[in-house]
C-alpha cells in the first residue's frame, strides 16, 4: 500500500481508539485488551502480549510495497489457540485493515487461519482501505452472511458490531420465541380506570 | 495603461477544459497573491474559475499534479468547493481550474471577528453546527488519506441564515505525509510549524481545526491571554513565544500564567463557563497536552460526538440574550442559578432527557429521528413543543411519529399518547418513543464557579 491508502489506513484506525477506550471506559466489567499485528513486506506483531486499550497509541505505518497477507494470517492462526489464548473470556475480535490485494501466498494462510482452534468463535471484522479496494478477499476473512468491510470513513463503526457482536448471545437467551405480542403486553398495562383528560393528552 | 501580468486571461476569452468541455470568462470576482478567481459559464451553467499567475505554478511546483488528484478523486463532501477541472487557455502557459461558484449569500467567517458594524453575528446554536459541519468535512477529507494543510478562517464561508458551511481554497490539499506547500497561516498553525520543526499533515490540521472552532465559539484566540494583553508592540520573537516555543492556553488549569484579566476577557470567561464540562475538556487537552504531543490532539469523531449534542441544550437569558449550555453535571441537567452574564435568575423551561442527550424544551421546539436513535431519516420531526388550544399555562409535545407512545406521569399513571396528539410537560413524565426512552425534568440550579 501507498500514499493516500496508508494515509487512509493510519487515519482509520487512530478514529477507532478512542471510540474503543470510550467501551472500555462504560463497561468496566471486561477487560479489553488489544494486540496489533502489521503486515508489509513481511508480517510482525507490533504488539503482542495483549495491552489494555486505554495504553494503546496508534503509530502510523510508513508505505511500504508488499501486502503479506498469508503470512500475518498464519501468524494470527498461531495465536488463535486455547493455549495462547488460555482462561476465561469473550469471544476474540478480529480486524483486518488493508486495501485487499495480497502479494504473497495467501490461500495457504486462510487455510491455516480458518483451521486454527478460535478463529470460528471470533468476531471477524474487516476495513476496506481506498475506494476500489478488493472486497472479496476481505469477505474471505469475515465469511459472514451480513456483515461486509466497514470503509476508513465508517472505522468507528467497528465498536457498534464489536457491541452488537459480543451482547447478542446474551440478549438471545433472555428474550424467549414464545413470548406475548410485545404491543399487546404494553396495551394491558395500561391505567384503564384513569380518565384521559384534555389536560393531559391533546 | 494597465500591463498584464505573465499567464494572465481576460474576461470573455473562451476556454476548453481540460476533459472537453466549452467555458467562456466572465467578471474578475476577486485577485489575491497566487491569481485571480472569475466567474465563468461552462457548458451553459455558471462555475468560478481559479486563474493562476504564472511565477506561482512556477515556484509551486506540486500545484498541477495536486489538483489532478482532486479532480480525479471528488470532493469528500458537498461543503467542499472542489476543483472539477482543469482549464488551460492556447498560447497561455499558466493553468487554472473550475469550482463551484460560492452563492452572494455566504460570508466569511473572519468577519466572527471583525468590529461592528461589519461582525458576523451567529447564535452559539449556528457556531456549533459550523464546527460539526466542518469536523465532519475535515474528517471525510483525512479518512480518504488526505490534509487540508492550511485550516483558517480565510477559507470558510457560512451562510449566516442556514449555518451551511462552504470550504474554499482546496489546492493545498494533499496527500497526508507528502511534502507540504505551504506552512500555514498565522495564529492557525500548530507550534511546531510555527518551530518549522514539521510540515503541515493531518495531525497539524487537527490542531489549527482546534483553533477554527475556539474563534468560532469565544471570537478569540487560545493563546491569547495575560501575556499577549501585557504586549504594546508584537514582535517576530515575541510572536514565536506565543504561538511557537512557549505557548500557553487560556484556560490552561495548571497555571494562570497565561490566564484571562479582569475587564478583558470578561466575555470569553463567561462563555467558556456557560459550556458544558465535557466541550471543555476537549479544548483543556487541544490546548495543553495537545501543544506538544500531536498524537493526543482530539479527533474529529471525538468533537463530533460533545458538539452534536448542544445545538438543542441551549438557554437563552429573558434579560441579556446570553447564551447558556444546559448540561449534565453529577448525573443531573445542570444550569448555572444566575445569567453568567448580567446575573440575573434564570427561569428554565423544562428539559427532555434523552440518555446524554438534553433538549430545552420552549414552544416550537422539534424532536428529530437524530434524537431518539430512530431508524428514520435523521433530520425527520419525531415531536414538537406545542402550547395547549386553550389553557395558555399548559404546553405538551405533540407525537408526529405514526406510531403511539407510552408516558409515566408524575402521578403514577399511565397514558398512550396516539400519533397526532400531545401530552402535556411536566417534569417526572416518562415517554417511550420506540427505541428510546425519554424523562422530562426541571434543571438543576447550580452556583457559578470557575
Amino acid at each position: 500500500m501507498q500514499g493516500d491508502r496508508i494515509a487512509s489506513l493510519n487515519y482509520a484506525m487512530r478514529t477507532a481508539l478512542p471510540e474503543l477506550r470510550n467501551v472500555a471506559a462504560d463497561n468496566p466489567e471486561v477487560d479489553v485488551r488489544m494486540s496489533v499485528l502489521r503486515f508489509s513486506s513481511t508480517a510482525e506483531w507490533q504488539i503482542e502480549a495483549p495491552e489494555p486499550v486505554e495504553n494503546i497509541q496508534w503509530t502510523d505505518l510508513k508505505a511500504e510495497g508488499e501486502t503479506h497477507m498469508g503470512d500475518a494470517l498464519r501468524l494470527l492462526a498461531a495465536r488463535l489457540t486455547p493455549e495462547a489464548m488460555p482462561g476465561r473470556q469473550l469471544p476474540p475480535v478480529l480486524v483486518l485493515a488493508s486495501d485487499g490485494y495480497p502479494t504473497d501466498d495467501f490461500e495457504s494462510g486462510f487455510d491455516a487461519f480458518f483451521a486454527a482452534d478460535l478463529t470460528n468463535s471470533a468476531i471477524r471484522l474487516a476495513i476496506a482501505i481506498g475506494s476500489d479496494a478488493d472486497n472479496d478477499i476481505l469477505g474471505r476473512f469475515i465469511r459472514h452472511p451480513d456483515l461486509k468491510p466497514l470503509k476508513a470513513n465508517n472505522a468507528t463503526d467497528l465498536v457498534k458490531y464489536i457491541k452488537w457482536a459480543t451482547t447478542a448471545p446474551v440478549k438471545a437467551a433472555s428474550s424467549p420465541t414464545n413470548s406475548p405480542n410485545p404491543l399487546q403486553e404494553f396495551a394491558q398495562e395500561i391505567d384503564e380506570d384513569q380518565p384521559v383528560t384534555s389536560d393531559i393528552i391533546w | 495603461m494597465k500591463v498584464p501580468a505573465a499567464g494572465a486571461v481576460m474576461s470573455g476569452q473562451s476556454f476548453a477544459t481540460l476533459s472537453g468541455r466549452q467555458g467562456r470568462i466572465g467578471e474578475l470576482l476577486g485577485a489575491g497573491g497566487q491569481g485571480e478567481v472569475y466567474h465563468v459559464v461552462v457548458d451553459g451553467l455558471p462555475f468560478a474559475l481559479k486563474w493562476y499567475h504564472q511565477h506561482y505554478t512556477e515556484i509551486d511546483t506540486g500545484l498541477r499534479l495536486r489538483l489532478e488528484r482532486g479532480v480525479r478523486r471528488g470532493a469528500p463532501t458537498t461543503d467542499f468547493l472542489w476543483p472539477l477541472d482543469l482549464v488551460e487557455v492556447p498560447g497561455n502557459s499558466s493553468f487554472g481550474y473550475i469550482m463551484p461558484l460560492r452563492k452572494s449569500d455566504f460570508r466569511g467567517i473572519r468577519d466572527l471577528i471583525s468590529p461592528p458594524p461589519h461582525r458576523l453575528e451567529l447564535t452559539l446554536a449556528s457556531r456549533i453546527i459550523l464546527c460539526q459541519q466542518l469536523a465532519h468535512s475535515f474528517f471525510e477529507l483525512h479518512a480518504a488519506g488526505f490534509c487540508y494543510q492550511d485550516i483558517n478562517f480565510g477559507n470558510i464561508f457560512v451562510n449566516p441564515d442556514t449555518a451551511r458551511i462552504l470550504i474554499c481554497d482546496n489546492d493545498n490539499v494533499n496527500i497526508d505525509g507528502a511534502d507540504a506547500s505551504i506552512y500555514g497561516t498565522r495564529k492557525f498553525m500548530a507550534p511546531e510549524v510555527v518551530r518549522r520543526e514539521s510540515l503541515p499533515n493531518s495531525r497539524t490540521d487537527l490542531f489549527s481545526m482546534a483553533v477554527l472552532f475556539f474563534y468560532s465559539i469565544f471570537g478569540w484566540h487560545p493563546l491569547d491571554g495575560r501575556r499577549e494583553n501585557d504586549i504594546s508592540v508584537l514582535n517576530p520573537e515575541l510572536e514565536m513565544s506565543l504561538y511557537g516555543t512557549n505557548p500557553i492556553f487560556l484556560f490552561d488549569p495548571d497555571t494562570d500564567e497565561n490566564g484571562p484579566v479582569d475587564g478583558v476577557h470578561d466575555w470569553i470567561v463567561a462563555r467558556w463557563q456557560s459550556l458544558p464540562h465535557t466541550l471543555r475538556q476537549l479544548f483543556i487537552r487541544s490546548f495543553t497536552v495537545g501543544l506538544h504531543d500531536p498524537s493526543l490532539r482530539v479527533l474529529e469523531t471525538e468533537w463530533m460526538n460533545i458538539l452534536n449534542l448542544i445545538p438543542g441544550s441551549i438557554h437563552i437569558c429573558h434579560d441579556c440574550s446570553f447564551e447558556h449550555v444546559i448540561s449534565i453535571e453529577l448525573k443531573k441537567p445542570t444550569a448555572p442559578s444566575e445569567c453568567l452574564c448580567c446575573g440575573e435568575a434564570p427561569e428554565y423551561s423544562p428539559i427532555l432527557l434523552l440518555g446524554s442527550r438534553i433538549i430545552v424544551l420552549n414552544i416550537g421546539q422539534e424532536i428529530r429521528a437524530e434524537h431518539l436513535d430512530s431508524a428514520d431519516d435523521a433530520t425527520t420531526i419525531m415531536a414538537k413543543v406545542e402550547s395547549h388550544p386553550t389553557r395558555a399555562n399548559l404546553i405538551g409535545l405533540r407525537n408526529l411519529t405514526n406510531a403511539p407512545w407510552r408516558v409515566s406521569l408524575p402521578e403514577g399513571t399511565s397514558h398512550i399518547v396516539p400519533s397526532g396528539q400531545a401530552v402535556r410537560i411536566a417534569p417526572g413524565t416518562t415517554i417511550e418513543f420506540g427505541k428510546s426512552i425519554g424523562t422530562i425534568s426541571d434543571v438543576n440550579m447550580l452556583e457559578p464557579t470557575s
